[in-house]
């Protein structure tokens, strides 16, 4: 006689999430750089930053640093972000 | 009255070894096997905590993941659990569900830590948990299989797997499962549970994000400033080896030493006054343990605390009756998570 066992794992809940659209190109467009807060992260991004400006052309930057490195970034945080056509995410141990 | 149905999926199998397999395959387990969960035994295991299994037992606070009964159930059954642990499973999902202990953080860190559980009250014995012998490892299935569920919670319903949220370089041997009982019964002090408020005769559960246990001995003294200034060294040698940030640390005391402090009239707060004034370090002394690259960024005069306060320090009586041993639990990144206590 068989087993019927259950799936330990959490069913998803809420609408699936997509992708944003890519960019179309990176020549004067506005970059956010989100430091999330450890040692290394603002000498990574100066580095991504001059590589960003002189060999693409992108115009502007919007960095925001976190204040916690182990806890979410604040909406208002978010928010300055938010007038940016990309952002980047890193982790600067 | 129809019972309320069960929300997971079903897999069909034909006998426990292959659920084991199908777990394993899945990726639905530690490594280790586990208990099949069939429905019964999870109705069973609700029924223990007198909790449906749509009831939502804890939110993690950062990706929002819902850990409701039913899958609280299931995790417990799979670690091997008795149906009567349920509600020290409930209260500890509740624990570090509360935004200061901050699971998602201790469960992505690199710096790999494990939740270490300690359990006071009558529960304690109403589950055989040991105390004593091997108070830290292997000793009894309540301790053995409580820490354990909650590993697998972690893994199954907050996706921490190795590589993907969990992103622990080393991990311990304290994250497969890390639950002690204080042995309330042989100590000469309040417990931990209520030094942290809980009223006497009532069943509680504390946890922290912890590194692994350090050893210490010293059998060569009855003065308890000598006996506390081992634990201070080992907390000292981890500012400085490990982490310089203050948080919650715990000493675990074994009896020999605990009746020596305790013949020398000091109380737990004694205990936690002493560490909190010795176990400190200043910027330089990084120099010694090869951080020199590091210590020069600040004024190598100032001093940094393991505690932010001398309440910081947990102080739990378990261990054998022999041997002047006691452990050092170091927290997992300073006072990004803080110890958190329930009523069970």
């Amino acid at each position: 006689m068989g087993l019927r066992v259950l799936d330990p794992r959490l069913e998803a809940e809420g609408e699936p999430m997509t992708m944003a659209a890519p960019l179309r190109a990176l020549e004067g467009a506005t970059i956010g750089l989100l430091d999330n807060a450890k040692i290394g992260t603002a000498r990574f991004y100066d580095h991504v930053e001059g590589i960003l400006r002189s060999r693409f052309g992108v115009r502007e930057f919007i960095r925001r640093r976190k204040p916690d490195s182990s806890r979410p970034a604040p909406p208002e945080l978010l928010g300055e972000l938010g007038g940016a056509d990309a952002i980047l995410s890193a982790v600067g141990d | 009255m129809n019972a309320p149905p069960l929300r997971s999926a079903a897999y069909e199998v034909a006998d426990a070894y292959e659920a084991n397999e199908l777990f394993q395959d899945n990726g639905w387990t530690d490594g280790l096997p586990i208990v099949p969960p069939t429905e019964d035994l999870v109705r069973r295991f609700l029924g223990a905590a007198a909790l449906e299994p749509g009831d939502v037992v804890g939110v993690e606070p950062v990706r929002r993941r819902r850990i409701t009964a039913e899958k609280a159930a299931i995790a417990a059954v799979m670690a091997g659990c008795m149906a009567e642990s349920m509600p020290v499973v409930v209260a500890l999902v509740r624990a570090v569900c509360e935004p200061e202990f901050g699971l998602h953080g201790c469960t992505a860190s690199t710096g790999g830590s494990a939740p270490f559980v300690v359990v006071n009250g009558p529960i304690r014995r109403e589950l055989g948990m040991n105390t004593t012998h091997n108070a830290l490892a292997n000793g009894s299935r309540a301790n053995a299989t409580i820490g354990r569920t909650l590993r697998l919670l972690i893994i199954n319903v907050l996706g921490g797997l190795p590589g993907r949220l969990d992103r622990s370089t080393l991990g311990h041997p304290g994250k497969f499962t890390f639950c002690v009982a204080e042995d309330e019964e042989d100590s000469p002090w309040p417990s931990l549970a209520a030094e942290r408020g809980v009223p006497a005769g009532v069943s509680a559960v504390t946890v922290m994000a912890a590194q692994s246990p350090h050893q210490v001995m010293n059998e060569w003294t009855r003065d308890p400033r000598e006996i506390l200034e081992t634990y201070a060294a080992a907390i000292r040698a981890n500012l400085l080896t490990y982490s310089i940030w203050a948080g919650n640390y715990a000493v675990v005391i074994a009896k020999q030493q605990r009746e020596a402090i305790a013949a020398a009239g000091w109380s737990k707060k004694d205990i936690r006054e002493y560490v909190f004034d010795s176990a400190r370090v200043r910027r330089a002394e990084w120099r010694t343990a090869g951080k020199s690259a590091i210590a020069a960024r600040k004024d190598e005069e100032n001093v940094y605390t393991a505690l932010r306060s001398p309440d910081d320090l947990l102080v739990v009586a378990a261990g054998g009756p022999a041997g002047g041993f006691g452990a050092v639990v170091p927290p997992w990144y300073g006072a990004k998570s803080l110890a958190v206590t329930r009523r069970i």
